[in-house]
This record gives structure tokens, C-alpha cells and sequence, in this order.
């Protein structure tokens, strides 16, 4: 989609090029992060793109046509674009704003006005109250939807985004970066996406490209990053909780396993012979209407096999240790350890579907690929 | 003096008073008309370049600092200009150089450049950029410039009679070698209700072209 060719940018009276041969393919309809430490060429490489920058040498192609042919008005009017600063038009309405492009192209105000209605109800903001409204009547977390409403005003195949949440609070941040993601799964565009924030970088993209001093280091899904950093700056980049970060692509039903034994609780006692026969080491108790009532592992059973009142106890201090299926799995790491539980039960609605223990969270993170 | 002699004066010399007052604001007028049209651009441009900006500001601010007697006198021997209007206009427009130019380069340059690197990035044309975003959101400062260019061409304005304008400055100027204070008072009191009146209006004028967006508070 996006090709990057031998790319070179050099500042005039700089000694090192901001950008050094760099050539990168940006798949289409992905979001495609490039991270690195500030300074480190990110966003000269995004300007580069819709011509903002112009590179020294080396050519920018989009669908197979060299950018620096067309006419740079034009290019960046089919192109999404959304800074950090925003910089929404404080003199113009939201409506307006979102307008900007839409009139640039010269549509019919009657499709203009149904577009941008449609865009803000889109992106979550009431449409009535914010319509008429100024920037300057927005909190950030508001204004930056409003950026990105903007930049898909007129449905524009491709979205450049330097840095676009970096202004905004962390819970804000939060949020934004889910909605992006959910509306991703519809619009599938192609997204260049700037940060310096590594875990946003984990989050958002499809693919990562590491930068350092204008050079590429390595780019990857994910989850290569964080299997295999190709040196030390990767590895320092990414920090010493690598291994954690990377639970962070996964569900708990990427790593769980089934449950292998159900126990009525008026069959408590006969709970070990019954682990024994499934092959487990854990059984979930159910009450005689099908209740959960939580799960007890063969060792416990077997410590306090003769006080059932006691095994009975054991099972309900287990009481809350359950999850939905889709709970990510530091979350679930962490519920392991505020529950001292060996396993959690993992829901999916109301059915449970599935268990998880650490020796599985272990198994998973260091399987080999095509297992 | 008394309220008497003055208005005696006025009643005696209304047909003076008229043509003074006409010649005093087509002066102003055409003054600050050409200024616009002339340092409005030049200070747009400006903001293009810091060096030049660094030298036009300069030598506005140099021109400026000229006394405005002096300035008149200079221009008088030069033969294209001489005694009159010419010299006056070429004077005053030379003067307003520095307010108006200031308040234009300081108004474009004072928009938030995130703003404008967002514009350009949507595809919007220079020429856009300057009409739908540096010119309304400069307003503020490119205005109160504006203001204070009318009423100082109007004060300079005074002076150039020295140099053969027959405007209200006449009366100050012919009224202080008479002796004769209501002729005095006549066009002190004339011009300075000209100043007055016409900075109220523009003031009024400068709160309805703020655009909205700018006004509001959260």
C-alpha cells in the first residue's frame, strides 16, 4: 500500500540525516506503529507520507503512484491526518471542523451536513450538545475525537496519526485507543501511527517498526518484538517486563484449558477418586442447583480429606475466582495473585468454559510457534 | 475667553470650520486607505520570511521615531513632493507603516501553529489558510493595530498644515500666533472629538468582527 523507498532526509546544517535509507512496506488496511525514542526520525518519516516533508532522496509510493508527482494539496486531502496538538480551527464550530474537508472537495451541503452528523455520533459525542459547540467548550479527551472524526471526514483510505493520544489523560488514552481499535475492525483503513510509547505500540499495532537515530532496527508483529528482540536497543526499549507486556496480546482463552472435572458439592467426598479418574488436578464444586461455588485442587483435597466441612470452606474462599473469557491475560495474572488462587475459572456469559493456572500462562507465552 | 467669543467664532466661521473638516478627514481617509491596501499584504508577507520581518520591522520602527515636523520638512525638499498633499499623504502613509505592519505580522504569527500545520495537512491551499485562518484569527491584534493607525494619522494630520494643508490644525497653528483662543480651542476641540468619535466606532466595529469561537469561555 504505503512503500517507503531508500529513503534519506537531511536537515539542512545537521550532521546526521533525520532519516538514513530507510525502506519499509506498510501493509494495507493495518495499523502499522513506528516507535522510537524522540528524536529518533518517527515523525519526519510519517511527514514524509502526505508531503509535508520532503525526503533528500528516495521516493514515497502509495498504490504503486510516486507521491512527489502529485499535486501536494490533493494528495493530503485523500489522506487522513491527526496531530497531537489537534489544532482544530477554534474560530469554527465542531461541525465545521469536521466539515474542512468535505468542503475542500466541494460536496453538496446537504451530504456534508449528514456526514459529519454521522461521524460525530460515530465517535461517541452527543450529537445535539456538540455540534454547535467551540473547541475551546471541549475537554481534550473530546477535542481529540473531534481530530479524528475530521480526519475521516471524507472516508479516506489512508490515516497518518503522529502521536495522536499523547495530549490526552491515561484513562482518556485508554479509552480512545480501544475505540480506534473497535472502529478499526470496521473501517479496516491503513494506519501510520507515531508514538513513543511502547506499550501503545504493543496495543495498537498490527505490525511495529522500531526506530533509532533515523535508522530502522527491526520491524515485526508484536509479538516477534517481543519473542525475539533483534539487539539490545529493542530489548532495552521495550523495558525488563518484555515477557509481561507480551501476555498483553493475549485473552485468557488463548491459554486456557478445559475443565476436566465438574463435582456436585453433596459428592465432596468422593471428589479425589473423580480427579483421579478425569486425570486433573482440580475440580469445580457446583451446588445442587448448578451454582459455582469455586474449585478445589487434588492436594488440598487430599491434606483435609476427612473434614468435609473444612474442604467445603476451601471451595468458597475460591468463590470469586472466575473470569470472563475475554479478560486479558496480565489481568488474569493478576486476579491469580490477588485470589492466592492456583486456578481461575473462565466464563464465557454465564457457562464456564475453561481454566487457567499459571503453569498454563507459562506454557503459552513460551510455546513454540504452530502449537 | 468666553463661551460667548467662541461661539460667536463658530457662527462667524462656519464655512471655514466645514471645508477644514472636510480636507482634515479626506486626508485621514485616503491616508489610512492607502496604508491598508499597502502594509495589510506586506505584513502577510512577512510572516514568510523572519529575516525580512527582522529588517521591515526595523526600518518601520526607524521611520517611525522620525519627529513628525521633521519628517514634513524632509519631505517638502524633496522636488517630487513639495508643499501640500502630496508630502502629507506620503508622510502619514510612512508613519502608519509601523503600527499596521507590527499588528498584522504579530496577529498572523500569533495563530496557534498546530493549527495551521493541521490545515495544511488536510490539503488546504495557502491562499485558504490565509483567508479562513490567519486573517480571522489575527483579527484581534491585526485591529486594535488598525485603531491606533486612525487616530494617529488623524493627530499628524494636524500638522501637516504647517506644510500647507488647510485643515483643523490651521486653527491651532493661526490661533496660537493671533492670540486668538477660540480659534484655538475651535480646532483642538474639533480634532480631538474627530480622534475620539472615530476610535469608538472602530471599537464597536472590532467587537463584532472577533470571530465567536474566540469570545467564548468554557
Amino acid at each position: 500500500m504505503i512503500e517507503l523507498k531508500q529513503i534519506t532526509k537531511q536537515y539542512l546544517g545537521q550532521a546526521m540525516p533525520a532519516v538514513e535509507n530507510l525502506s519499509l512496506s506498510i501493509p494495507e488496511g493495518e495499523i502499522c506503529v513506528l516507535v522510537g525514542p524522540s528524536g529518533c526520525g518517527k515523525s519526519t518519516i510519517l511527514r514524509m507520507i502526505n508531503r509535508m516533508i520532503e525526503p533528500t532522496s528516495g521516493t514515497v509510493t502509495i498504490k504503486g503512484e510516486d507521491v512527489s508527482s502529485t499535486d501536494s494539496d490533493q494528495l493530503r486531502m485523500g489522506i487522513g491526518y491527526v496531530i497531537q496538538q489537534i489544532g482544530l480551527l477554534p474560530h469554527r464550530t465542531i461541525a465545521e471542523n469536521i466539515a474542512i474537508v468535505p468542503r475542500l472537495y466541494k460536496w453538496p451541503k446537504e451530504r456534508i451536513a449528514k456526514r459529519v452528523d454521522e461521524l460525530i455520533v460515530m465517535m461517541g459525542l452527543d450529537l445535539e450538545k456538540t455540534r454547535g459547540k467551540y473547541p475551546s467548550q471541549l475537554s481534550g479527551g473530546q477535542m481529540q475525537r473531534v481530530g479524528v472524526a475530521r480526519a475521516m471526514a471524507v472516508d479516506p483510505p489512508i490515516m497518518l496519526m503522529d502521536e495522536p493520544f499523547g495530549a490526552v489523560d491515561p484513562i482518556a488514552r485508554n479509552h480512545l485507543q480501544d475505540e480506534l481499535l473497535r472502529l478499526q475492525k470496521e473501517i479496516k483503513k491503513t494506519i501510520v501511527f507515531v508514538t513513543h510509547d511502547i506499550n501503545e505500540a504493543i496495543k495498537m499495532g498490527d505490525n511495529i517498526a522500531i526506530f533509532d537515530a533515523g535508522k530502522l532496527v527491526q520491524f515485526g508483529t508484536p509479538e516477534e518484538i517481543l519473542t525475539n528482540p533483534k539487539n539490545s536497543f529493542v530489548e532495552n526499549f521495550i523495558g525488563h517486563d518484555r515477557v509481561v507486556k507480551k501476555l498483553n496480546l493475549y485473552r485468557a482463552d488463548d491459554a486456557m484449558q478445559p475443565v476436566g472435572c465438574l463435582v456436585k458439592e453433596s459428592d465432596l467426598q468422593s471428589a479425589g477418586q473423580r480427579m483421579k479418574d478425569a486425570g486433573t488436578e482440580v475440580a469445580f464444586l457446583l451446588n445442587e442447583v448448578g451454582q459455582r461455588l469455586g474449585h478445589l485442587t487434588f492436594a488440598e483435597f487430599e491434606a483435609g480429606k476427612g473434614d468435609l466441612e473444612g474442604l467445603r470452606k476451601k471451595v468458597l474462599r475460591t468463590e470469586k475466582a472466575f473470569v470472563q473469557i475475554s479478560t486479558s491475560l496480565p489481568d488474569a495474572l493478576s486476579l491469580l495473585l490477588e485470589f492466592d488462587s492456583d486456578y481461575l475459572g473462565i466464563l464465557k456469559g454465564d457457562e464456564l468454559c475453561g481454566m487457567l493456572s499459571f503453569k498454563d500462562i507459562r506454557k503459552h507465552v513460551y510455546r513454540k510457534d504452530g502449537e | 475667553m468666553t463661551l460667548k467669543d467662541f461661539l460667536n467664532f463658530l457662527n462667524k466661521n462656519t464655512e471655514t470650520i466645514i471645508e477644514y473638516t472636510g480636507n482634515h478627514f479626506t486626508l485621514v481617509l485616503s491616508a489610512v486607505i492607502i496604508s491598508l491596501v499597502i502594509w495589510v499584504p506586506v505584513g502577510l508577507l512577512l510572516t514568510k520570511s523572519d529575516k525580512w520581518a527582522a529588517r521591515v520591522l526595523g526600518l518601520a520602527n526607524t521611520i517611525f521615531c522620525i519627529p513628525s515636523l521633521s519628517m514634513f520638512a524632509i519631505l517638502v525638499t524633496i522636488p517630487a513632493f513639495g508643499l501640500g498633499r502630496k508630502s502629507a499623504l506620503f508622510a502619514l502613509i510612512l508613519y502608519a507603516m509601523m503600527p499596521l505592519i507590527r499588528s498584522v505580522y504579530d496577529g498572523a504569527k500569533n495563530v496557534d501553529r498546530s493549527v495551521i500545520e493541521a490545515a495544511r495537512g488536510m490539503g488546504m491551499s495557502t491562499a485558504r489558510i490565509l483567508r479562513e485562518i490567519l486573517v480571522p484569527l489575527g483579527m484581534p491584534i491585526i485591529f486594535a493595530g488598525f485603531r491606533v493607525t486612525v487616530v494617529m494619522t488623524t493627530g499628524i494630520a494636524a500638522i501637516a498644515t504647517y506644510i500647507g494643508e488647510r485643515n483643523l490644525g490651521r486653527f491651532i497653528s493661526e490661533g496660537l500666533i493671533r492670540s486668538n483662543t477660540p480659534m484655538m480651542v475651535t480646532g483642538a476641540l474639533i480634532i480631538s472629538v474627530i480622534a475620539i468619535g472615530l476610535d469608538t466606532i472602530l471599537g464597536l466595529i472590532e467587537k463584532s468582527i472577533v470571530p465567536k469561537g474566540l469570545r467564548i469561555n468554557r
